[in-house]
């Protein structure tokens, strides 16, 4: 057991530090730099130009600062402060997500964020690592009592209650990605395979009916990915048009900031969602690779901390971290590259924007302090 | 590995569900880079193909439209530059609207709401250009110009616009404003008529007058060329030509501005004196059916609806009960009164109820056969004119007389011989908005439920009231057939098209409806009666002008309404002349009609109207105009 009162000099001393993953930092550092390039990128040839890029750029990097010292703190502090708080925590979650609905910004249609001190914060970013926590924290108490229909039953009700919040602002891929946490949280947990199964197989019979429950936008653009071309000027224009970036990479891609040369300047919104069509179109395959493999080795060294972390509660953080990010970037270059549905999922670490890179670096921090602390540290 | 469960109270973790796990990891990115390496490099030169062809785009080039030129080539419709203001809403970001489209509303004056109500009603892609205020002066959209970089997606171009011009060539409008009309934004309505690929969302059209009637020769071809686009959809610059636009066909009208000015002018003084709000001159050659002139009052400042109306613009041409927007020479019916004589009067004696010489008693009040004792009708005088003969009949303007030839004749001859002198029917004028009119008939009365027209109403009808209702264009070209010899010939308003370089390309012949079956001889007589309307009838001085011809003509009054304070009905007044080199001669060349709506004053109005655009027409010293208050109308029916 860690000293939750441990300060940052004292850890320091610590020899936990020098169980520090660096590789973990390495591969999300890469991420984040891919992010500032290919945002830069993406930005260079907007009507704004290369100033805009170049703010773009600056403000990345002031909250992979943020997000860096958070990490740090993160790091040096015990984890378990976030079980004893599990509660008062996941209160906060549904009071900020709440507060967005109520007083958000309008942003495309949707509230999604509110303003604070002239930055626009979307919490739901943040509550995506809360809730982790807030689960973990759950599951880790069941015990033996994993195996039971209770466990799926009151997880999945702790999960509804923000999953519907978001889903009301709309914000239909945050709510996705709630839910492929808890899948994922559930399956590695230990819960009956049996019970996960009905659900699924109940879930699947009941997706009529939730489509059924979407915007007309949201539904149009759900299904452009089963035939793009059916209306390549209306709700599938992005998609039509990042094919057709993504097409037009090659193998080695058409280097950065071709801008008016290229095709990825129809694309809305690119330099968040659909930024993974400027990694495709500039990089080419190789590059796009490249990137899929930093993720591939990022959600490795994750699952690995949480394999070897010291109890259930670091474990299940781990994980849940690993599926969220395991399923945002399925979901959001799937998205981009037509064989997944389009929705507003962020490509962690790469997609443009401070709340959820911060949020992202926050939870990173959290894995590098389980790190720190495991049972055994080494392979 | 050893196991790390050992000796934990803690969950058990499942080396079998994170191996698990980290398949299906691997297996989704592998199936993403799969689906990459399809796109990218098994179907790369197609995407890449498929990305090119959406960086070009076929942007049409506005055809120049075709101008219109007045009889004597003077230009009467053209082409002026204009500043648009455009909008590309994916270029706007929502935030910045309301701040972007306050900027705009201040610059041009406009209120912010109508921008944005245009804006928002726009259905097309976000990448369209659309037009939001058209006809922005200079100065503003100059600012607007210098200010683009704060002013995101708004675009200022300069696009063609109408000028109407009036016959010194300023841009007057109102005095063609009925013949030429206007162009304006095409409908969605429109668009959803036309083939799809002919007009575009923000296409002009016309929309009233030749403008409208015209369309297709005054439209041209529009043209085509590839443009480049950049990232947003923004144009770039022309990679190719694809077609030249044709330019629309030049229009020669038959009217001549400088007759239509001074037909206005008549026109004008007459309502002024007499406090008529609407009236009507139509000037035309009997001929050919050239229409030289055609004033409706009160008309519309086409100018404006070029430069795009303003809805309060529009509301006040709307409220207006004279209703300026239509053109009454062609659009509306009224009574036509006395004038409609010559139709009874050829009907009686093509269909042998009476010869030229007989003579025929009249009354102060006719009796109607049939009818109970007592229920007469007046003659204009109510006394009788004692026996007269058809010409002098139609001099004197016998109601009474034309009574018993209606009643003789019978409805459906009667209404025979109004069709084949050009009633009841369009006259095929190239105009929009022509009425065919009412003509009384047994089928006519059928329809309403009845089985046939009362006697009284024959007699009515016989001289042009309560049961018919034509336009005046109408009656001119009925009195210009008489006037030609029985030649029913089609108004025409435009007589040539020209191509770009001012080469004939199409002429417009003159054409005839059809000839009048009528004997010549019954033509004659009512060609005398017309000339003794003039010499001794009751036209008064109109007799003393000094015209290079025989004028002859008919009055009409058309009473209807209820009673004025003076103890008179209102009543339309109608007169229409024709001058031929001598009395009886099919030669005349010009046939004018003026008719004026609810006048209260004593005298015929249209009659001097005529009068005093004949002075002015062949610039006679005389000056014989009457003030029509001073004298009694009652007696120029």
């Amino acid at each position: 057991m860690g000293v939750a009162t441990a300060t940052l000099v004292d850890s320091v001393k610590d020899r936990g530090w020098r169980h520090f993953d660096l590789q973990l930092l390495l591969y999300v550092l890469l991420l984040i730099a891919v992010g500032v390039v290919m945002g830069y990128s993406a930005a260079f040839n907007t009507e704004a130009g290369a100033t805009a890029g170049m703010s773009q750029t600056v403000k990345t990097v002031i909250w992979a600062t943020i997000g860096l010292t958070l990490f740090f703190v993160a790091s040096s502090v015990d984890y378990h402060w976030l079980r004893t708080l599990a509660a008062p925590i996941y209160l906060v979650v549904l009071g900020l997500l709440t507060l967005t609905m109520l007083i958000g910004t309008n942003l495309f249609g949707a509230q999604m964020s509110v303003t604070v001190a002239g930055l626009d914060f979307q919490f739901s970013e943040v509550s995506k690592v809360l809730m982790i926590a807030v689960l973990a924290a759950y599951l880790a108490g069941r015990r033996e009592r994993i195996g039971r229909l209770g466990t799926i039953l009151v997880a999945g009700a702790l999960m509804a209650l923000p999953t519907f919040l978001v889903f009301r602002q709309p914000d239909l891929g945050t709510a996705l990605v709630f839910v492929g946490i808890l899948v994922g949280m559930l399956f590695l947990s230990g819960a009956s395979l049996g019970w996960m199964g009905l659900f699924a197989a109940a879930a699947i019979g009941a997706a009529p009916i939730a489509v059924g429950m979407l915007h007309d936008y949201q539904r149009q653009r759900l299904f452009c990915f089963l035939d793009p071309y059916a209306d390549p000027q209306g709700a599938c224009y992005q998609l039509v048009q990042a094919l057709n970036a993504v097409g037009s990479g090659g193998w080695l891609g058409r280097g950065l900031t071709v801008g008016g040369e290229g095709q990825r300047g129809y694309i809305p919104v690119q330099s968040t969602d659909f930024i993974f069509t400027v990694v495709a179109e500039d990089l080419g395959f190789v590059g796009g690779t490249i990137v899929l493999t930093l993720f591939g080795l990022l959600v490795w060294r994750i699952l690995l901390i949480g394999w070897q972390a010291q109890d259930a509660f670091g474990m299940m953080i781990a994980v849940g971290l690993a599926s969220m990010i395991v399923f945002q970037t399925s979901v959001n270059v799937g998205m981009v590259i037509g064989i997944m549905p389009v929705t507003g999922i962020p490509l962690p670490f790469v997609t443009y924007g401070g709340s959820s890179l911060i949020s992202l670096l926050f939870g990173m921090g959290i894995l590098q302090s389980i790190r720190m602390r495991s049972h055994k540290p080494t392979l | 590995m050893a196991d790390l469960n050992d000796g934990r109270l803690d969950l058990r973790r499942s080396r079998g569900r994170f191996l698990a796990f980290a398949v299906i990891t691997v297996l989704i990115l592998a199936a993403l880079g799969g689906r990459m390496f399809q796109l990218q490099v098994l179907g790369g030169e197609d995407y890449a193909r498929r990305a090119a062809a959406d960086r070009t785009v076929e942007v049409p080039i506005a055809a120049p439209r075709g101008l219109v030129f007045d009889r004597q080539g003077r230009p009467v419709a053209v082409n002026t530059p204009s500043w648009t203001v455009k909008i590309r809403p994916a270029d706007l970001p929502e935030h910045e609207r309301r701040r972007v489209l306050a900027r705009i509303a201040r610059l041009t004056d406009v209120p912010a709401s109508l921008i944005d109500g245009r804006l928002s009603a726009f259905q097309g892609s976000p990448f369209d250009l659309v037009p939001v205020l058209r006809g922005v002066d200079r100065e503003a959209a100059l600012i607007i110009g210098e200010e683009s970089e704060s002013l995101p997606g708004v675009v200022v171009e300069v696009d063609a616009v109408r000028e109407y011009l009036d016959e010194a060539g300023a841009p007057n409008g109102e005095l063609l404003a009925h013949i030429l009309g206007y162009t304006g934004p095409i409908s969605r309505e429109e668009l959803g008529a036309r083939q799809a690929g002919d007009y575009l969302r923000d296409d002009v059209i016309g929309k009233s007058g030749i403008e409208a009637s015209f369309e297709a020769e005054l439209r041209g071809i529009p043209g085509a060329r590839l443009m480049e686009r950049d990232a947003s959809g923004r144009l770039l610059e022309v990679i190719e030509t694809i077609r030249d636009p044709v330019p629309g066909d030049n229009l020669m009208l038959t009217i001549d501005a400088d007759v239509q000015r001074l037909a206005e002018t008549a026109l004008t003084w007459g309502m002024d004196v007499a406090g008529v709000s609407q009236s009507v001159i139509i000037v035309m050659n009997p001929q050919t059916g050239e229409i030289l002139a055609m004033v409706s009052l009160p008309a519309y400042d086409n100018n404006l609806f070029a430069r795009g109306i303003s809805i309060d613009d529009f509301s006040i041409y709307l409220a207006d009960p004279d209703r300026p927007l239509r053109n009454h020479a062609i659009a509306d019916i009224y009574p036509p009164g006395s004038t409609y004589k010559l139709v009874t009067g050829i009907a009686a004696l093509e269909e042998g109820v009476t010869t030229a010489s007989r003579k025929w008693p009249t009354y102060g009040c006719y009796q109607i056969p049939g009818a109970p004792e007592g229920e007469c009708l007046f003659d204009w005088n109510r006394q009788g004119f004692g026996p007269l003969d058809m010409v002098d009949a139609f001099a004197k303007s016998s109601d009474t007389f034309f009574y018993q030839m209606a009643i003789g004749t019978g409805i459906d001859p009667l209404a025979e011989w109004a069709h084949e002198l050009g009633f009841g029917a369009r006259s095929g004028i190239r105009l929009p908005g022509e009425e065919p009119g009412i003509i009384a008939s047994t089928e006519w009365a059928r329809q309403q439920g009845r089985s046939g027209v009362f006697t009284g109403e024959l007699a009515q009808a016989g001289i042009g009231q309560n049961v018919i209702a034509v336009t005046p264009l109408q009656v001119l070209n009925a009195y210009a057939a008489v006037a030609n010899g029985g030649d029913l010939m089609r108004p025409m308003v435009v007589r040539g098209e020209t191509d770009a370089a001012g080469q004939l390309v199409r002429e417009y012949a003159p054409e005839r409806i059809h000839a009048i079956d009528a004997d010549p001889s019954t033509l004659q007589t009512m060609r005398i009666g017309a000339r003794e309307v003039i010499t001794s009838g009751h036209a008064y001085n109109i007799r003393d002008l000094e015209l290079p011809g025989a004028l002859s003509g008919k009055t009409g009054t058309a009473e209807f309404g209820e009673l004025t304070e003076e103890g008179t009905l209102p009543f339309h007044s109608w007169f229409v002349a024709y001058l031929p080199s001598s009395a009886g001669a099919t030669d005349a060349e010009l046939a004018v009609l003026s008719f004026n709506y609810s006048a209260v004053v004593p005298g015929n109005v249209s009659a001097e109207v005529v009068k005093y655009f004949l002075q002015l027409h062949y610039d006679l010293d005389q000056d014989l105009r009457l003030d029509p208050n001073d004298f009694s109308l009652v007696t120029a029916n």
